[in-house]
């Protein structure tokens, strides 16, 4: 009898010594690959102020025409006159296919990668070589990233990607009514004349490759941390040749950098540098309410300016931000607030020595019954204007600073902060699982003292505003 | 940067060794944050991103969770005349032994003469049946069949009945764990 149950024992034992030694070993899945996407359209009526058909003023800030280092081809001019308004509707599509790998290994490894194709990345600034050389609709690959993920050891993520603070552990951001209210898509309707965006939201920092790892969750913390090299993504090095220019995503200085302290898309030049990106994460449920808060930390050098005299310069700051956010959601309802502060501008560019940093506060609510979502989001902001810092080129040695302030009283100049806020009114109807209907308003305010936001009208128009209301539908598979 | 920079280093290699001793709960690649148009949408009309789209290669999990038309409780798998999580559960729980046979179909499997090392005179094999599509606590039945060695040679031997229903149980268990996990996705 004591060894029918000394056997029995041990049989169980072996049952149990397995579960614990490797408690995945069954959940082993052969790899599948699947192919999802989306597309959307959407109806927009736009009222924005300074819209109209003349030649680009260029863009406000931190940046010149963007043609500076480009051989051969001379800096962008500025054409008056011959104004005339631009149309207030539009139509709006995009459209993007993943494609999705995933997989699981007998010992509880889980692994896959995805590559998502999105016709609409190719907006960009208006920059030589890159909207001239590619249609709007072009497909470029918007991410592409393999993962590793162990249940004990967590996940690291290796490619184009968007960071732990660029959008994957943030907290705070309420973005799910509409299509996502102020940082949704009133974007594709409005020119960037004035920066009249919000591209200081997550997802906004770009997917520059990249190496990333997040930790398991314990006791409701989990955490991650990111390394970007470059602000590039994609392979190869982007040189042309082997000058080092602003398309090297490995160059650490070069002519013009300082005209790309922001993304200047297609060709994807940007001073960014050795970006790192911290998170701290916790979730949990106090009473009944789901809540989750997030702290994290984004930083980065930067490349510096070559004058023609052959000297290295320093012209932009790295970035240095910190972002604090807190959401809480219970009986349908979702309430959250986000606050960054730091080194950096509205689109996540590099700010040039002696500007101010930047600050933005956003906080929004969210309430869904049934098939209906509806929200609202509100953003502001205290940012740099126009560069206070001038740089002037030298022959004989580095570059040097200008003051930001007129030779003339009342003329235009770049010494005014900027001031950015926008709020939104939106909502959904659940069609069908993957699909809804889609109402939004959005109202969008850059206001910069003393700074024209408008040059094609006579006086100093220090404030520049949007408006756009639409309606649409999108689907996803 | 530097100055901020190398707290955090050491912060976050303070918290990887705590993650790595304490044993978290992995977290899902839905609970990250995306930009992916194609997520969004899929997460805001209550779709689910892994479930949803078309499977060119290998087997469509999301499709034989719910197979045969059944879901649920009820989900018995693309093809198989017996519930799915019962199926995988019971070779989960017999795979420490070695497999003689498995017929998906008519739900049996038999694995081969196992000695157990803590136990070197005797030698186990199981047979377990799994009856029907319906997740249900008397859905599966497993037979402990023991033999010991003496002289050299093996000789049948009784089991305890507590281990057949232990064994079941143990199936049970995991079939249940393999259901929750299924609706998580």
């Amino acid at each position: 009898m004591r060894k029918i149950l000394l056997g029995t024992t041990a049989v169980v034992s072996a049952v149990v010594g397995a579960a614990v030694m490797a408690p995945q070993a069954s959940a082993q899945e052969a790899p599948t690959v699947r192919i999802g996407g989306f597309f959307r359209a959407y109806y927009g009526y736009t009222q924005q102020t300074g819209r109209t058909s003349v030649t680009s003023t260029g863009l406000p800030q931190n940046v010149g025409g963007g043609t500076e280092n480009i051989p051969g081809v001379a800096p962008s001019t500025t054409s008056t006159n011959n104004i005339a308004r631009l149309s207030k509707s539009d139509i709006s599509t995009d459209a993007g296919i993943d494609v999705i790998v995933s997989g699981k290994l007998a010992n509880g490894l889980t692994y896959g990668a995805t590559i998502s194709l999105n016709s609409g990345g190719l907006e960009g600034r208006q920059i030589v070589q890159g909207r001239a050389s590619a249609g709007k609709t072009t497909v470029a690959v918007d991410e592409m990233y393999a993962y590793i993920a162990h249940p004990r050891f967590g996940q690291v993520r290796f490619g184009d990607e968007d960071g732990v603070m660029g959008g994957l552990m943030n907290s705070g951001w309420v973005q799910g009514f509409g299509t996502g209210g102020v940082h949704g898509s009133w974007e594709s309707f409005v020119t960037r004349q004035g920066g009249g965006r919000t591209m200081t939201a997550p997802g906004g920092i770009g997917d520059a490759s990249k190496i990333i790892y997040m930790s398991p969750q314990f006791f409701g913390f989990d955490f991650g941390a990111s390394f970007a090299p470059n602000a590039n993504s994609g392979r190869d090095t982007g040189c042309p040749n082997n000058a080092s220019s602003g398309y090297c995503d490995s160059a650490y200085a070069f002519s013009g950098a300082r005209n790309f302290g922001i993304y200047a898309a297609g060709p994807e030049m940007a001073v960014k540098r050795n970006e790192i990106q911290a998170a701290l994460r916790w979730r949990g449920n106090l009473a009944g309410v789901g809540l989750a808060a997030t702290v994290g930390y984004i930083g980065s050098g930067s490349a510096r300016d070559i004058s023609t005299g052959g000297a290295q310069t320093r012209v932009f700051n790295g970035l240095n931000i910190w972002q604090a956010g807190v959401q809480a959601s219970a009986y349908g309802f979702t309430v959250g607030a986000a606050y960054t502060y730091g080194d950096y501008n509205f689109f996540w560019g590099n700010t040039q020595r002696g500007d101010r940093p930047g600050e933005q506060l956003v906080v929004g609510g969210q309430y869904t019954a049934g098939p209906f979502t509806v929200g609202t989001n509100f953003v502001t902001g205290l940012f740099e204007g126009g560069s206070r810092t001038n740089w002037v080129d030298s022959t004989t040695g580095p570059l040097t600073q200008a003051s930001c302030r007129p030779a003339t009283p009342g003329v235009s100049n770049n010494c005014a902060g900027m001031r950015r806020w926008g709020v939104s009114v939106g909502g959904n109807y659940r069609l069908a699982p993957g699909m809804d209907l889609i109402a939004e308003w959005v109202h969008y305010s850059v206001r910069e003292q003393g700074r024209d936001l408008d040059p094609n009208r006579p006086g100093i128009q220090s404030r520049s505003f949007s408006d756009v209301f639409l309606v649409g539908t999108r689907i996803a598979f | 940067m530097t100055h901020v920079s190398r707290p955090i280093l050491v912060l976050g290699v303070g918290l990887l060794a705590l993650a790595a001793c304490s044993g978290g709960r992995q977290v899902r690649n839905d609970e990250y944050g995306t930009d992916s148009a194609r997520e969004l949408t899929l997460r805001q009309t209550g779709s689910n991103s892994s479930t949803s789209g078309i499977v060119v290669f290998g087997v469509d999990r999301s499709r034989e969770a719910q197979g045969g038309g059944g879901t649920g409780a009820n989900a018995g798998g693309g093809g198989m005349t017996v519930n799915a999580f019962l199926w995988r559960a019971t070779l989960d729980t017999l795979s420490f032994m070695p497999l003689a046979s498995a017929d998906p179909f008519g739900g049996v499997i038999i694995t081969d003469w196992y000695s157990p090392p803590q136990a070197e005179g005797e030698r186990f094999k199981a047979t377990a049946y799994v009856i029907g599509r319906q997740l249900r606590s008397d859905g599966v039945r497993v037979q402990i069949f023991r033999q010991v060695n003496r002289g050299g040679a093996w000789t049948d031997a009784p089991a305890s009945s507590a281990t057949n229903s232990e064994m079941e149980d143990r199936v049970l268990a995991r079939a249940r764990e393999l259901r929750s996990q299924s609706a998580g996705r």
